[in-house]
């Protein structure tokens, strides 16, 4: 009857187990290694079905994969599902041995027909990865000799696999190998006679590359294949904040989280490609500091450690080999287009958060012009003027009500640092006073008395100061009783609702957040929506949106202002090679904004450059920050002719002919 | 290396409004952020730069009101170990002579290898604090230093002087230097980094404990102020407007008219 002889042909099954123990200490010991690093402060956080669906969806399927390149997603496909279907194998085999025998007859038959399409398979994609890396050179895949190693180990395990497969049926085969078509085929290449010799030969090579890769796993790239998908979960829920409460020595230099972005990362480089700062030629790319955070905290935070001998090894390796470079964390505009393009959700922006944590608790290499615009944050609640007192010198004669000072309304407009002091920014703040006005919508601001609400301090790693922002600005709203925020930056509106609402699970304040905040540009739509805010007239232009990276990636919001451009009548709307959730950063946030780095590039030209494609004459964006570097960018790139740049309410007014908020171009 | 740095509080004035009081006697100071004094700031910086090199420890002393105990707490924040403070109302508005005379008597024969602070501060400007304190103690003074090294059997300390010129001097140990704005870049002080020092033990002194009482302030000085004015406003500028090289041909007629060109 047709069935598996185990150990055909194998006379010292002993050393095979012993080979396997060895290979399985190794594979433990890697394994031990690497969650060692994940275990402190490790929280399950409760389980959630939802999440996990979503979690096994980007992992078997590849869902985040076949986004924006397909060929990748084939080729993680294929590789996937042949080594998966194998592994099977393995496990059912293993079964049948040890435990029932049931793979005999026809049951039998079928399945080596299917692992024969699984090894297939598996192949196919290996051969799929190889030519995409070398032949097609994909620019984004990288080409060191590790590279080539893991695709041509797993190519070698399968393809001795079919080849001892073959020996054995040219040395025995009975007609229903048939089944086994590839190996059956193969089975010509042996002569009958030196069949046997040849598969033990090869039996032996296969088992010992098999099992060199089980021993390998924990130390190669192929660990994605189980920090990934625990990533994939964990990542869902928000990076918590810092514990600011812990005495020094509790303080830990990375928490888990950053452990497991730093192991999922399959250097695949998508990153790198969406990066901003990257493209425009800085130091910092997130695959490499992501890569070099993981050698610096293997080789720290090693198991091994505890053992004297390897300990001075690993310190002595710390020191010799070049690890993380701080530095390069300032460069990072917090855009996210790096999560967003993650296919196993890793978080370079978090990770580079923490070191930046680092550097300013340290404070020595805190760059000048940055340490400057805290000083001044701390001191004067802007970046911008060391004075107090100037927030509400752009509302002069606008008559505003005054919540700070009692006077009652609805809606509080959260003006910002950037718009209520930068002349160019204000213009926004008069062009959404003017349309709210025009739209019947009662509101006030908190004048002279408005803090900052700890964005900045919050993305340049200032823990302490954004607490004592956000406790200030919590109270002041508490005290008033306002329940409905409209921010002019996407940047407040981001720190006001998800930033607070981070703080508030910290410290284990529930019930709903005291006060909704909403981004403009989601008022509008909402005005627009209802009726109340309408375009008799219209604008006859040609029209591109530069997506805000805190209101398209950070707060998910894509819809609310192409919404309001397409309600005006004549406005052509087309978008730029990168829109929406896969916006190119203009280079202002993070911090960006008040500081200098040496061999800065040129990120708003980029994005400039992208909207000239276009053929729009107007770039209209929904943020102060964008707002002034691409109005800077254009000035200083030569687009003055070419291109306007405008807020979208100075957009809405203009269509509205109101006067005070319009900005002709 | 035991190191004394001296440090003030001042109010931030290069950007501020000022105004004067009505009296005309100081100014208004409601509006006005307080911070340490900015040469003090570079005088710190370098005293912990020193110890994170060569070991010790540096105490960082101030004199003021209650207020400016927080110069103290930024000063241990950067890294110093110990804080003095002349704490009295009092000592406000006293000349520099007293306020030395202070600062002598709250060290009490304490002895350092080398004392550092600003070369003048913010506010008074007087540049005198440091040179009174090295007469006083009888210690070899460097001022206005750029870059100091420690070498074997002392210091060599770079002064800045007049027209970009760079003088490079050795004093013995102990000693005493004022230091130049830029000599380094100071770090940043986290708002966490001072909340940690929070709890460290302060040494206060007031004027009492000193047997100072009525010897310090306004009343006591050598100097009294008669009257605070802000600079006279200008005529107003002549803004030049028309092409480019007309108004060059115009700035530069100008220039030469008033003797700037010949
Ligand atoms: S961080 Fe994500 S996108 Fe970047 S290389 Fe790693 S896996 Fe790819
Ligand atoms: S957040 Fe943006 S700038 Fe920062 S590393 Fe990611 S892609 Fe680059």
């Amino acid at each position: 009857m047709p069935a598996r002889v185990p150990f055909w042909n194998i006379e010292a099954a002993w050393l095979f187990y012993l080979l396997t123990a060895l290979a399985l200490a190794v594979f433990g010991l890697g394994l031990a290694i690497n969650l060692a690093r994940w275990r402190p402060g490790f929280t399950w956080g409760g389980f959630s079905a939802a999440r996990l669906k979503a979690t096994l969806a980007d992992a078997l399927l590849g869902r985040r994969i076949w986004r924006g390149d397909a060929s990748a997603g084939l080729m993680h496909a294929l590789i996937l599902l042949g080594f998966l279907g194998l592994f099977l194998a393995t496990c059912l085999v293993a079964i049948d041995h040890y435990l029932v025998s049931f793979l005999h007859g026809r049951l039998y038959l079928v399945t080596s027909a299917l692992w024969e399409i699984c090894g297939l398979v598996l192949m196919a994609g290996l051969v799929w990865a190889l030519i995409r890396r070398y032949l097609q050179r994909v620019p984004r895949l990288e080409r060191r000799p590790a590279d080539a190693l893991l695709p041509a180990w797993l190519l070698a395990i399968a393809l001795s696999g079919f080849l001892v497969e073959a020996a054995r049926i040219a040395a025995s085969g009975a007609a229903w190998e048939r089944w086994s078509f590839l190996g059956w085929g193969l089975s010509g290449l042996f002569a009958p006679a030196s069949a046997v010799a040849a598969h033990a030969v090869l039996w032996w090579t296969h088992a010992a590359l098999s099992l060199g890769l089980i021993a390998w796993l924990p130390f190669s790239r192929l660990f994605h294949a189980l920090a990934a998908p625990v990533n994939l979960y964990f990542q869902q829920e928000p990076h918590p904040l810092a514990d600011l409460s812990l005495a020094p020595d509790q303080v830990r230099e990375f928490s888990h989280r950053h452990f497991l972005t730093l192991d999922a990362c399959t250097r695949c480089g998508r990153c790198v490609e969406a990066c901003p700062s990257a493209r425009a030629g800085e130091p910092l790319a997130p695959r490499g500091f992501v890569r070099d955070a993981r050698l610096y905290t293997r080789l720290k935070y090693n198991l091994l450690t505890k053992i004297p001998w390897f300990r001075r090894r690993l310190r002595q390796e710390l020191t010799s080999r070049p690890t993380i470079d701080p530095e390069q964390a300032w460069y990072c505009t917090t855009c996210a287009a790096c999560v967003e393009v993650c296919p196993v959700q890793a978080s370079p922006i978090e990770l580079i958060r923490q070191v930046r944590s680092a550097l300013v608790e340290q404070g020595s290499t805190v760059p000048p012009l940055l340490a400057q615009s805290l000083e001044r944050l701390a001191k004067y609640q802007n970046p911008w003027l060391a004075k107090k007192g100037q927030k509400a010198a752009w509302a002069k004669g606008l008559d505003l009500p005054d919540l700070a000072k009692g006077d009652p309304a609805e809606l509080l407009y959260f003006v910002g640092c950037t718009t209520s002091l930068d002349t160019r920014a204000q213009g926004l703040a008069r062009g959404l006073t003017a349309v709210l006005a025009h739209c019947g919508v009662a509101f006030g601001t908190l004048g002279k008395a408005e803090p900052c609400c700890g964005d900045i301090a919050r993305r340049v790693g200032e823990n302490g100061l954004f607490e004592e922002q956000r406790e200030d600005l919590s109270g002041l709203l508490a005290d008033i009783g306002v329940r409905e925020v409209v921010t002019s930056s996407p940047h407040c509106h981001r720190t006001l609702s998800h930033d607070y609402a981070l703080a508030r699970t910290r410290d284990g304040v529930t019930g709903p957040m005291p006060f909704r905040a909403r981004h403009y540009s989601q008022v509008l739509a909402e005005l627009v929506e209802q009726g109340r805010l309408t375009f008799p007239t219209g604008l006859a232009v040609r029209a591109t949106f530069h997506d805000p990276c805190y209101l398209a990636r950070h707060s998910r919001e894509v819809r609310a202002p192409r919404r309001v451009l397409a309600a005006i009548p004549g406005l052509e709307l087309v978008e730029m090679a990168d829109h929406g959730r896969n916006g190119l950063c203009c280079g202002g946030g993070g911090g960006r904004m008040w500081h200098e780095l040496p061999g800065q590039g040129h990120l708003a030209r980029a994005r400039l450059e992208q909207a000239m494609a276009t053929g729009a004459a107007l770039v209209v964006t929904a943020c102060p920050l964008c707002l002034i570097m691409l109005e800077d960018a254009r000035k200083a790139g030569g687009f003055e002719d070419r291109l306007a740049v405008r807020d979208l309410n100075e957009v809405v007014c203009l269509a509205l002919g109101l006067e005070g908020g319009a900005n002709p171009f | 290396m035991e190191i004394l740095v001296l440090a003030k509080q001042v109010p931030e004035t290069a950007e501020a409004d000022l105004e004067i009081t009505r009296d005309g006697a100081d100014l208004e100071r409601d509006d006005l952020v307080y911070t340490i004094n900015e040469w003090d700031n570079y005088a710190v910086e370098e005293a912990v730069r020193l110890k994170e090199a060569h070991g010790g420890a540096v105490t960082v002393l101030t004199l003021g009101d209650e207020e400016s105990e927080d110069v103290l707490r930024r000063g241990l924040a950067m890294g110093c170990d110990q804080a003095i403070h002349l704490n009295d109302e009092t000592f406000l508005g006293s000349d520099p002579a007293t306020v030395v005379q202070a600062m002598v008597k709250a060290l009490g024969g304490r002895r350092f290898d080398l004392i550092l602070c600003g070369v003048q501060s913010a506010d008074q400007g007087q540049g005198q604090t440091g040179v009174l304190l090295a007469q006083a103690l009888d210690l070899p003074y460097a001022s206005l230093a750029v870059g100091l090294k420690l070498v074997e059997g002392g210091l060599v300390v770079t002064r800045e002087l007049e027209a970009n010129t760079l003088e490079e001097v050795a004093l013995p140990l102990p000693a005493l230097v004022t230091v130049q704005s830029g000599i380094n870049q100071p770090r940043y002080v986290s708002i966490m980094g001072i909340r940690k020092v929070r709890g460290m033990a302060i040494e206060a002194h007031d004027a009492d404990g000193l047997d100072l009482a009525g010897q310090v302030g306004p009343a006591a000085s050598c100097l009294a102020a008669r009257r605070l004015a802000l600079p006279e406003t200008g005529a107003g500028a002549e803004i030049l407007s028309g092409g480019l090289d007309a108004v060059c041909a115009r700035a530069a007629g100008i220039i030469r008219e008033k003797g700037g060109l010949k």
